[in-house]
């Protein structure tokens, strides 16, 4: 891990809070956060190409009610620090898809989890109510916790695993990884369609 | 309401969903929007705090940005609540108080919803996705460029729906606390003065023709310079309307976009191996 992939990690963690835990500003849209990493790694067309995908495959799943998207900025992140290393783009979107699932997977166990925290944190926020300042604060550290400790994993893991596993890739693996990231931007854009289809009442 | 208890209420909006979860959704985010104002509104009479604190942490859930409606209404209804002389008053209030908590958080969670998430991010991507397609960022066919694009380019394309759905976002969030505590009950607590059953109408359909424009214009840049007998061109077609129309099949089929593409993966792996 070289420092600007380091700081890749430290920069997606604090953009993942945007998703749920604080200010829903969109920084951690796709088409924003995906050039914003490309800053630190300087392939600007990467990182604006892994936004625009991340952005239109997830763009059929909103997050409404309890519905949790795969995560846009775990997505961006993984694949443009894979993409630094020197790996394919076509190969790194296929890992940043998997890690952004599998991060949802995580967030979604960590909110479960955070109901058995819930009776403790409201007992002492009747109790004495500025108490809630710092459970803010707390629930904010640790979701950057396990933000930063999940993207650091993935991109460790993710990296590991491609760089042993590309010289055993063949040119047709290649081929039809490319034939299929070259289908994501069409996938993403017809899906666009029904989300504007006005709705008969 | 001082400008110093709305700017706080607008400041402590943003952490409403800190602590999200599945019991109680966003109880303990609503309780740290609403402390501050309700501190300074039983200051002389501490004793009612702890059942205040407990009914503010009950389960709510709405859309972030629409929420801002929520906690004017909350607390002028809280007002009410604090003024109340007797038991029969008191009772009346708090009824009062829960049905707007759970009436105004269901409204608004559909309006935000369709509003935020159905209609103007989606906006704001097409929006990108035109001003870097125009400037000449590729990512329809090949994806491969000669040399970096300027850095203007890159933050124009980015700084744009940033823009868009924020100034749209922070002033309905900024007014909405206003007016909200300004209205009534018969106003529907001031979600009535915008008409937005009509914006999202207007909304959908400029989406609707700003998605088939780029599909065009993606096929203009995806298709340019190949001439119509190539069998690259034939490849590239064939390739571009078995998406489009597996696209919609797996809509209709509420299947996700990304199990699609991982599919395509697959597929196009066993396809190159025979």
């Amino acid at each position: 891990m070289t420092p600007e992939l380091w700081s890749l990690c430290v920069l997606a963690a604090l953009i993942e809070l945007d998703t749920t835990h604080a200010f829903q500003f969109t920084l951690s849209r796709g088409i924003i956060a995906g050039p914003i990493f490309a800053l630190l790694t300087g392939d600007w067309v990467a990182g604006i190409q892994a936004g625009i995908f991340t952005e239109l495959l997830f763009s059929d799943i909103s997050p409404l009610g309890t519905i949790l998207p795969p995560s846009a900025t775990v997505c961006c992140a993984v694949t443009i620090a894979l993409h630094a290393l020197g790996i394919e783009m076509c190969f790194a979107f296929i890992w940043g898809v998997i890690c952004a699932t599998l991060f949802a997977q995580a967030e979604r166990y960590m909110r479960k989890r955070r109901v058995r925290l819930l009776p403790l944190w409201e007992q002492r926020i009747v109790k004495r109510p500025d108490t809630i300042n710092r459970v803010i604060f707390f629930e904010l550290a640790a979701s950057f916790v396990m933000n930063l400790v999940l993207i650091t994993a993935f991109i460790w893991g993710a990296a590991k695993v491609m760089l042993w596993l590309i010289p055993h890739i063949p040119s047709r693996a290649f081929y039809a990884c490319r034939f299929a990231y070259m289908a994501v931007p069409w996938i993403g854009l017809v899906s666009l369609i029904p989300e504007f289809r006005l709705k008969k009442r | 309401m001082t400008f110093a208890q709305h700017l706080r209420f607008f400041v402590r909006s943003f952490f409403l969903q800190t602590g999200w979860n599945y019991l109680k959704f966003q109880n303990l985010g609503l309780f740290f929007v609403m402390w501050p104002f309700l501190k300074h509104l039983y200051k002389k009479d501490t004793d009612a705090i702890p059942s205040v604190t407990e009914r503010y942490l009950s389960s709510f859930n709405t859309q972030p940005v629409l929420a801002a409606f929520c906690f004017g209404a909350l607390a002028r209804e809280e007002e009410y609540i604090a003024q109340t002389k007797n038991l029969t008053e008191f009772n009346a209030e708090i009824n009062n108080w829960l049905s707007i908590k759970r009436g105004l958080s269901i409204t608004t969670a559909s309006i935000g919803d369709r509003l935020f998430w159905g209609s103007l991010k989606p906006l704001t991507l097409l929006l990108a996705l035109l001003i870097w397609l125009l400037v000449g960022i590729p990512f329809f066919g090949d994806q491969t460029v000669a040399q970096q694009p300027p850095l203007w380019y890159v933050c124009w394309g980015m700084l744009a729906p940033f823009v868009a759905f924020n100034a749209i976002a922070l002033p309905v969030k900024w007014q909405g606390i206003r007016i909200s505590y300004e209205s009534d009950g018969n106003a529907s607590f001031g979600l009535t003065k915008f008409d937005w059953n009509r914006t999202i109408y207007y909304a959908k359909i400029i989406g609707m023709f700003f998605t088939i424009g780029m599909i065009v214009l993606g096929l203009i840049f995806y298709l340019k310079g190949l001439n119509a007998c190539d069998l690259q061109f034939i490849t590239r077609s064939v390739i571009v309307l078995f998406f489009v129309c597996i696209s919609f099949i797996t809509r209709r089929l509420r299947i996700p976009n990304m199990y699609l593409y991982l599919a395509a993966v697959v597929i196009f792996n066993i396809v190159c191996y025979l």
